[in-house]
């Protein structure tokens, strides 16, 4: 049985620049496996354990997905061994097709029971890879999961959502998508770091790219222009009179909270 | 004709996925998977069917992802649907069953020769993308308001059986939730605070102004000073209140992609030269440490 983690090497949008005619430039956003991922790693780990699973990585991007330092890296978080589609279609790819090139990985590893994933990847934060990935499968699939808790055929999955906590029944196979604070990480250590470089790393080609639309016009959207007034500081209590004068002035603090 | 599907878990809002759809040209059906009352609200917010699929009680609407897919891969058109958990979760599924490449943050959709020019916002805000796609296309946009009042559409029921998700159980926990999404007024930390216990100030102004507590991600994730629904930003609450009091937040991209579009920006921060500067319309140049408690008890004094 297996269970695996779907994990992204990319870069933090944090340190992604906009340029003036709209593209996003990620060369200053070193790559990494994030925290969320990590996450999702640690979880599955458990429950690899509580089943007697194997707990392989599956990864889909543009070629560096596919290098010591990527693998190594995700490996390092408690991964079992890694599986790998990297090309230059992958790299930066929309939901859809990260998510169908994720679907093959996992169909061709066969016995799977559950897979895990980040809350949301840290470059393109759009959190639907794992919804595609459960619909291209076919599996039933949850986000915000807290925890999974394996008792013979069946699976109890906490999650904690806006109104409180929830558990649930659920089929397997399944996707999860894990809560950002499902696990508490801890950074590998020199000997995670050294059984990483030991551990199985297999490429696998992907035949055919998922759908994808072409990019055709890019432009950078300004907020609302913004006054950009300065309160001089030098006595804190009158900069405070100031702004409540002219946030009043704004109708920005009107007792009934305005316009809601 | 192009048909587009609307998927509604529950009363999840249609208001800002109404006025896309109708960009498709063609009818709209909206696909309503909750109790009878949320398929009969929904009848009413203008779109020519409703097709409902009934939930009991113990039944989250991911356990229709599938049923879901088969009903629009059996007549394929575009899907939208909101950003709620649920919603992310039904438009996978359509997606993945199209074959439709997902499109976050839709603003303005224009027919061409084969397919559909989708203007998207990227990253929160920060710029915009337009992409052609020549097929189906499943669109993630902000749900906006509660649309009703209409004539009321046909109701077509469609139950399921045999679904693969139960809920055993929910404890509800009200006093926790954070309603940062509909506050008028967020008064935001950041990394500015020195130690959890100085929170209290900065809840005392909120209190005082009435305003929801918002922080940034490395408060509610690397620090786990305030729960992660209080996390503003491009991966957490994205949000459009009238007034946002940034203190102590540098303003990285990361971050301020999530408050852009409140109507009124202040920012009180030590660095002249900080990002938020260019994002504020007012800016106090100033030790949080001293400003706060001088706004809180500002704040105070006058009615």
């Amino acid at each position: 049985m297996i269970v695996a983690v779907a994990y992204k090497w990319a870069g933090d949008a944090q340190d992604a620049v906009v340029r003036t005619d709209g593209t996003v430039d990620f060369t200053r956003a070193k790559a990494v496996v994030s925290d969320y991922d990590a996450v999702a790693i640690a979880v599955g780990r458990k429950a690899a354990d509580a089943l007697g699973a194997e707990l392989v990585g599956i990864c889909v991007g543009g070629p560096d997905a596919a290098t010591p330092m990527a693998t190594k890296s995700a490996l390092s978080r408690g991964l079992d061994r890694v599986v790998v589609s990297a090309e230059p279609g992958l790299g930066g790819s929309g939901p859809t097709r990260t998510a169908l090139a994720l679907a093959d990985l996992v169909k061709g590893l066969g016995d799977v029971a559950v897979v895990f994933a980040g809350d949301s990847s840290i470059d393109l934060g759009a959190k639907m890879v794992p919804a595609v990935l459960g619909g291209a499968l076919g599996w039933p699939t949850l986000t915000d999961v807290a925890g999974i808790e394996v008792v013979g055929a069946q699976t109890r999955v906490v999650r904690t959502l806006g109104a409180g906590v929830q558990e649930l029944k659920v089929a397997l196979p399944a996707v999860l998508a894990v809560a950002t604070d499902a696990a508490a990480l801890k950074a590998p250590g020199m000997k995670d770091v050294m059984a990483a470089a030991r551990k199985p790393v297999a490429k696998i080609e992907v035949t055919e790219l998922g759908p994808e639309g072409d990019i055709v016009t890019t432009a950078p959207l300004d907020g609302p222009a913004r006054r950009g007034i300065k309160i001089d500081c030098s006595d804190p209590v009158s900069a405070a009179n100031q702004l409540i004068e002219s946030l009043r002035a704004d109708g920005v603090l009107t007792p009934a909270g305005g316009r809601r | 004709m192009t048909n587009t599907y609307i998927l509604v878990p529950g009363s999840a809002p249609t208001g800002g996925l109404m006025p896309i759809a109708a960009q498709f040209g063609g009818t709209t059906t909206l696909v309503v998977i909750g109790d009878r009352s949320q398929a009969e609200a929904a009848a009413e917010s203008g779109a020519d069917r409703v097709v409902w699929f009934p939930t009991g009680s113990d039944e989250p609407a991911e356990a229709f992802a599938s049923a879901v897919a088969r009903l629009v891969a059996s007549e394929p058109g575009p899907v939208l649907a909101g950003r709620d958990p649920a919603s992310r979760v039904l438009l996978g599924a359509a997606a993945a069953a199209l074959g439709a490449p997902v499109i976050v943050g839709a603003r303005e959709v224009n027919a061409v020769a084969d397919g559909y020019r989708v203007t998207a916002e990227v990253f929160g805000g920060i710029a915009l993308r337009t992409t052609e796609v020549d097929g189906p296309v499943a669109l993630l946009v902000d749900g906006g308001a509660t649309v009703d009042g209409c004539p009321p559409a046909p109701v077509i029921e469609q139950p399921v059986v045999g679904l693969p998700i139960a809920q055993l159980s929910l404890q509800v926990d009200k006093g926790a939730v954070a309603h940062l999404g509909s506050a008028a007024r967020v008064v935001a930390v950041g990394r500015g605070l020195r130690s959890q216990d100085d929170l209290s100030l900065v809840k005392e102004l909120a209190t005082a102004l009435g305003a929801e507590l918002g922080c940034t991600r490395p408060l509610a994730e690397g620090l786990d000073w305030l729960g992660r629904d209080r996390y503003i930003g491009i991966s957490g609450q994205q949000i459009a209140p009238e007034l946002y009091l940034a203190l102590g937040i540098s303003g990285q991209l990361q971050h301020i992609a999530g408050a852009r579009r409140a109507d009124v920006i202040v920012a009180v921060n030590t660095d002249e030269k900080a990002p938020i500067v260019a994002e504020a319309d007012y800016l106090l140049v100033g030790d949080l440490y001293d400003v706060v408690p001088a706004l809180t008890s500002a704040m105070g004094a006058t009615p």
